[in-house]
């Protein structure tokens, strides 16, 4: 098993006990359900929105080469710069080197998943530059030392509690567990350092090809602050993030607010396409945008599973994983936590490593329901299950478990002599007192859960019985 | 700007075409309704959306009246400066609000290029629109509406606006934006709806996280 793989197993038993925890996630999750109703009902049609946003995804990724020269080109003549990254280290370097030579002491964040994938903020911070997450949730768990929790709402796990205590110990002279207040602490806190910054980093939520913007969504407004006020903007995003055209994001934004926390659209929805022109008033003098590849070309390969470049990057798909709920985001141990994760981690850090999480799910399909932009994430779980297999990288005595298994399962007969076998083992084992002890047969669901009641009759007995014919 | 050589663009995109090479299957459409009902009335929709997404909408008759009304709001604020877009309309308009200072916006010809937004201690920004949204209650702004901090660094943010400006849908604004060049002429376009919010904390919806905590769009009627 792999060190994740154990860490995982680990983790999930600890946190899936926790029941401060899921107490926090399931007040959570409930709000968001609940916003979400109210935010899906105001669609005409939910699903054609989502089959619209399919469809300029799937545009998008299947001419993915077009899309992103021309999103270059545009972004050019626009005065911007557009460095493309093969892998996290040469994102890092081209960012960390911009501002070394730039002389840049501070830096302000807003989200971006991305700059969580390169790991950013240690590199620079590495070399001395100070990076302050502007996003109130993302200031939190910076504060806290900590990855984020969920895509969209990243200190999810704390209460309101937790947070005054944090701000208490590391920003000092507070004693209010008030959300305003709490609100009111990080917005003074971080002002300064908005109007001191030399530089801002974004993410992108969208890359638009026709004109050479990239969009940006936040409610809080700080990625607005953030690249409006430094000299220096750089705006991160994977390939995939690029669309073909202006109008899409007609339906790709209310539909990435309400998928992502049930608002018909979220506050802040910013276009920008270069530095600042010679007659506007402000902005950065410098606007980068690094086109980060990183594992993303060898996804789109799999043609089977191209459609997980779709992602918008919503959350709605943790929020609707029972799994996700029990253990938490930072069980994952991965950048993506919930099903989005789960199927993406693989292809971005390798199979044999991550594939234990193509189990961390129940395959009930939830998460594939919830998908604003119809990735097929159930079934790319059993594809990596499958593909896992192929490629050999299960232990030899699942193998041969499961080649007994389709021998026993192969001949009617078999499977019924193999499992009065089985029933009278079982049976055997319990009258010699073996239940819940560590010689138990049934010991990995024993461990936690009550033993099974063996039937006396097998199914096919029952029926022959006539059980089936009322 | 130095030169960086950019060896992975030509690997990278080498790789994304390799990639397409294998088609990928597609969903079938389902369904040709549209996503959005029709919008029956759209100032009343604004004004709907306005409501629900914490921005104060209030109607005049003209630009004239609105100028009056702005001044009331400006004289209830904090002593101070403001910062106002210079454009002619509000220029014109800002004749009338004597209680702060005013800080305008540099245009081309205003101060040979030393070019600043509002100042940190900013008491309110008013700038024009490009745009209003009535199916989401958004505003349109570019760059050219007072700058990039114009909507941010004030803790109240007016916009005059004229009922001509009014549009169905993002679709609508995004032709509009088409039609006259607004995102070539503009290296910022932002749509705001609602004033700035947060829900990190527990999910408790708070306003004013970074942005203004307050939003009033004033709508001149008879006024294309």
């Amino acid at each position: 098993m792999s060190n994740a793989a154990s860490e995982f197993l680990r983790d999930a038993a600890t946190k899936s006990a926790d029941l401060a925890h899921r107490q926090i996630i399931r007040h959570g999750i409930d709000k968001y359900n609940e916003a979400f109703e109210r935010g899906r009902a105001r669609f005409f049609n939910w699903e054609t929105a989502r089959q619209r946003c399919y469809e300029i995804k799937w545009e998008a990724v299947n001419h993915l080469d077009r899309y992103l020269v021309e999103f270059e080109e545009r972004v050019k003549a626009r005065g911007g710069h557009v460095f493309w990254a093969e892998n996290a280290e040469e994102a890092r370097a081209y960012i960390t080197d911009l501002a070394k030579r730039r002389g840049v002491r501070t830096i302000v964040k807003s989200k971006s998943m991305v700059a969580e994938e390169i790991h950013l903020a240690p590199a620079l911070e590495k070399e001395g530059i100070k990076v302050y997450e502007t996003d109130l949730g993302e200031f939190i768990v910076q504060l806290r030392n900590e990855p984020p929790y969920h895509i969209v709402t990243p200190a999810m796990h704390l209460t309101r509690r937790d947070i005054s205590a944090l701000f208490k110990e590391k920003l000092g002279g507070i004693d209010t567990e008030d959300p305003p207040e709490l609100v009111g602490v990080a917005r003074r806190w971080l002002r300064q350092t908005f109007f001191a910054a030399d530089m801002g980093i974004s993410g992108a939520n969208f890359l638009v090809a026709d004109s050479g913007m990239i969009a940006i969504t936040t409610n809080e407004g700080n990625a607005d602050l953030g690249t409006s006020l430094p000299q220096i903007h750089v705006a991160l995003a994977g390939i995939e993030k690029v669309i073909p055209r202006l109008e899409d994001l007609a339906i790709l934004w209310p539909v990435l607010a309400t998928a992502g926390t049930g608002q018909p659209i979220t506050c802040y929805n910013t276009l920008i396409g270069g530095p600042r022109g010679p007659n506007e008033t402000d902005g950065p003098e410098e606007f980068h945008v690094i086109l980060l590849d990183n594992g993303r070309s060898e996804l789109l390969a799999d043609a089977e599973q191209r459609d997980v470049l779709n992602c918008i990057r919503c959350g709605a798909c943790l929020n609707a994983c029972p799994v996700f709920r029990s253990v938490g985001g930072h069980t994952y141990g991965t950048t993506y936590p919930g099903p989005i994760g789960s199927v993406l981690t693989p292809h971005l850090r390798g199979l044999d490593e991550f594939q234990h999480l193509s189990y961390a799910s129940s395959l009930c399909g939830a998460c594939t329901d919830a998908c604003p932009v119809k990735i097929d994430l159930h079934h790319h779980l059993l594809h990596n299950r499958r593909n896992a297999v192929n490629e050999a990288h299960r232990p030899w005595a699942e193998r041969i478990g499961f080649k007994f298994w389709r021998w026993t399962t192969m001949s009617a007969g078999r499977f019924a002599f193999l499992g009065s076998i089985g029933r009278a083992a079982l049976r055997a084992a319990y009258a010699l007192g073996l239940e819940t002890t560590v010689l138990d047969p049934l010991r990995p669901w024993t461990k936690d859960r009550a033993a099974p009641r063996i039937p006396a009759k097998s199914f096919r007995a029952l029926w022959r019985k006539g059980i089936g014919s009322n | 700007m130095d030169r960086i050589e950019n060896p992975s663009r030509a690997r990278i995109l080498a790789r994304v075409k390799a990639a397409l090479a294998s088609p990928a299957s597609r969903h079938a459409r389902q369904t040709n309704d549209p996503a959005f009902a029709p919008v029956a009335n759209p100032l009343e929709r604004f004004q709907k959306e306005c409501a629900g997404n914490n921005t104060e909408c209030v109607t005049t008759p003209d630009l004239s009246a609105s100028a009056a009304a702005i001044s009331k709001i400006l004289s209830e604020l904090p002593a101070g400066e403001i910062f106002v877009q210079a454009s002619p309309e509000l220029r014109w308009m800002a004749s009338a609000w004597t209680s702060h200072s005013i800080r305008w916006s540099s245009g081309p010809a205003e101060d040979g290029g030393s070019k600043r937004g509002p100042s940190e201690s900013s008491q309110a920004t008013v700038t024009m629109a490009e745009a209003l949204v009535a199916l989401t209650g958004s505003v349109l702004v570019s760059a050219e509406c007072g700058g990039r901090g114009a909507a941010f660094v004030a803790p109240v943010h007016i916009v005059v606006a004229k009922a001509g400006q009014l549009v169905l849908d993002l679709e609508a604004a995004f032709a509009r934006v088409k039609e006259r060049g607004t995102a070539n002429k503009n290296s910022y376009l932002c749509f705001i709806t609602g004033s700035s919010r947060t829900a990190d904390i527990e999910k408790i919806l708070v306003m004013g996280a970074h942005g203004p905590r307050r939003l009033v769009v004033f709508v001149a009627l008879g006024t294309e």
